[in-house]
């Protein structure tokens, strides 16, 4: 009877394949990946690793010794205290405590003061508090800690924001009025980070995440490269770290270029290089995880991209894994089986400098 | 220019987002005595077929897109007085479409809009958030033969079920078709709700819309 191996499809369902299936969709997750970004493939070698570490018969599995990279987190300082509604597992804590359990018990290497909004824009008003928030956290912590948000370039539109919204815009065939709308939410953006983080940093910060650049499109990174470059201007030994949100920057704009490229369409390799001209010092790519396909096909698809983007980066690359990104299933909640695989093959096969 | 450099020109010029190279290639290819239906189907949505890939591959985006329509549209408006009448107005099939209650995620349904469209569905986006019983009103009102619904999260899943249940306390269920898609759903899911089909993109919905309905 042939062996078959526990998998899961990248909705987080148990599926059992055999090596033979799972090469298959190796293969294929990577000719995917290949397709698309017009990158090189794996060679024979690293597809036999990718086996071995899938088909390991331990429930979790860990880098090599020496191989260890560090580990930061986005929301964490809220993840203790937030209940169900935010993956947080609803203990009572504030967010020092959060930061704080992090860095003395999970063993975070940095770590991020996030609000519960999570956008730049609704921290505008809780300034003071987050000033006040982030002093207390650097005063009682030693590693370094950044603060942290997503740049979410949608709440500028209405009904959220000032801006009239690109999608009723386009729906309507107001094509040039819907770029012009992302334009002007773009300026605004790029200036209440700036305006934000210069108080944090007045704080204590050790620097920014930005969290998710590009989920409202090109106008978003386009939005979060020029802050970063304007914060490198102002602060030439502030940490930045620039995650982003998908692995295909979406042209919701279409035209809108920083340093003569155009945004739109850019994968992974290709984002790489604008965010480090921009003044970033970490790059945190994406590649997400389909639902439809097993880990192994997602696996191969995603160490294919992240492979490319390590060797297209001047600057180091902390790529993204959690639910639905980096080969792991769509799940609230990642299983550790999943999780512990894709890490390891990111840091032993991709070459990536950090989690 | 022979007939296939022509339709080559069409298609170039739809590719290209620009209305004005459209027109110029409508007239042209009208000057050469070519029939408008093949100027529209060998040339025009050809085109609009290639913008679909390039979509799909993310070479080209929504407003791409939506530019290469307009541009199709104003090809497709030259040609409708050299057209049989009511041909020009002829739509495939009525569709509605929308994100189910709870979910305020637009885009990707937008978009799956636009493409249907394009392809010559006649389309009701009821818009994001939607009420579950407001798909039911729009089947009836319009007497679309399909739904498609749009969920980007676990929480909203359900509502896709929901209204399959709804469409058949209302007797509706055997007349219209349901698609369903979004970032969780899968075809798994698809098949556990009893939708009649599943879409993974925009390109995806055309090709399974045509399937089932034409």
């Amino acid at each position: 009877m042939t062996t078959e191996h526990m998998l899961r499809m990248g909705d987080g369902k148990r599926v059992y394949l055999t090596k033979e299936q799972i090469l298959t969709d190796l293969r294929d997750g990577m000719a995917d990946a290949v397709d698309l970004g017009d990158i090189p493939e794996l060679s024979g070698d690293e597809l036999d690793k990718l086996m071995d570490i899938i088909t390991m018969p331990s429930r979790m599995v860990g880098v090599e010794a020496g191989m260890e990279v560090p580990v930061t987190h986005d929301i964490g300082t809220i993840r203790l205290d937030g209940d169900q509604g935010n993956s947080g597992v609803g203990i009572p804590s504030s967010r020092l405590v959060g930061c704080m359990v992090h860095e003395r018990a999970f063993g975070a290497d940095t770590m991020e003061l996030g609000h519960i909004d999570y956008s730049y824009k609704p921290v505008k008003p809780v300034i003071a508090q987050e000033m006040q928030t982030m002093e207390v956290c650097q005063q009682n912590m030693v590693i370094p800690l950044l603060y942290g948000a997503m740049p979410n370039m949608g709440l500028y539109y209405t009904p959220d924001g000032p801006f009239e919204n690109p999608g009723d815009l386009m729906k309507a065939f107001k094509i040039q009025e819907a770029q012009e709308s992302m334009e002007h939410a773009a300026k605004h953006l790029t200036r209440d980070i700036v305006w934000i983080m210069q108080r944090m940093m007045a704080s204590g910060a050790d620097g920014v995440n930005f969290d998710t650049i590009g989920a409202a499109g090109d106008g978003d990174m386009y939005a979060s490269l020029h802050a970063i470059e304007a914060l490198r201007k102002q602060y030439p030994d502030m940490y930045i770290e620039a995650g982003m949100a998908g692995e295909l920057m979406l042209g919701l704009h279409g035209e809108m270029a920083y340093d003569g490229t155009v945004l739109a369409g850019l994968w992974p390799h290709q984002q790489a290089p604008l965010v480090a001209k921009a003044g970033a010092n970490i790059f945190g790519p994406v590649v997400n995880t389909n639902t439809s396909k097993s880990f192994a096909w997602n696996l191969g698809r995603a160490v294919t991209f992240i492979k490319a983007a390590v060797k297209a980066s001047s600057i180091p690359c902390h790529v993204n894994m959690g639910m639905g990104v980096g080969g792991i299933p769509m799940l609230e909640t990642p299983t550790i089986d999943a999780v512990s695989r894709a890490s390891k093959a990111m840091v032993e096969l991709a070459g990536v400098d950090g989690i | 220019m022979s007939k296939e450099e022509t339709f080559k020109l069409l298609s170039d010029a739809v590719v290209s987002c620009k209305k004005d190279a459209v027109v110029a290639a409508v007239e042209k290819a009208k000057s050469e005595g070519i029939e408008p239906a093949e100027i529209i189907e060998k040339g025009l949505a050809s085109g609009m077929n290639d913008v679909g890939i390039m979509f799909e591959r993310g070479k080209l985006f929504l407003p791409h897109v939506m530019m290469a329509a307009g541009a199709m549209e104003a090809g497709v408006k030259l040609l409708e007085a050299d057209m049989p009448k009511d041909a020009a107005k002829k739509k495939l099939a009525v569709i509605v479409n929308g994100t189910v209650e709870g979910d305020v995620h637009d885009i990707g349904k937008s978009i799956v809009s636009t493409m249907l469209q394009s392809s010559g569905f006649e389309v009701h986006d009821l818009g994001r958030d939607v009420p579950l019983q407001d798909f039911i009103d729009k089947v009836k009102e319009t007497g679309a033969s399909m739904v498609g619904m749009s969920a980007l999260m676990t929480t909203t899943l359900p509502g896709q079920r929901e209204v399959i249940e709804m469409l058949k306390e209302q007797g509706l269920r055997d007349k219209v078709k349901v698609m369903v898609g979004g970032a969780p759903a899968t075809q798994t899911w698809a098949d556990k709700i009893g939708a009649d089909c599943y879409a993974e993109n925009a390109s995806e919905a055309v090709a399974r819309a045509k399937e089932l309905l034409l």
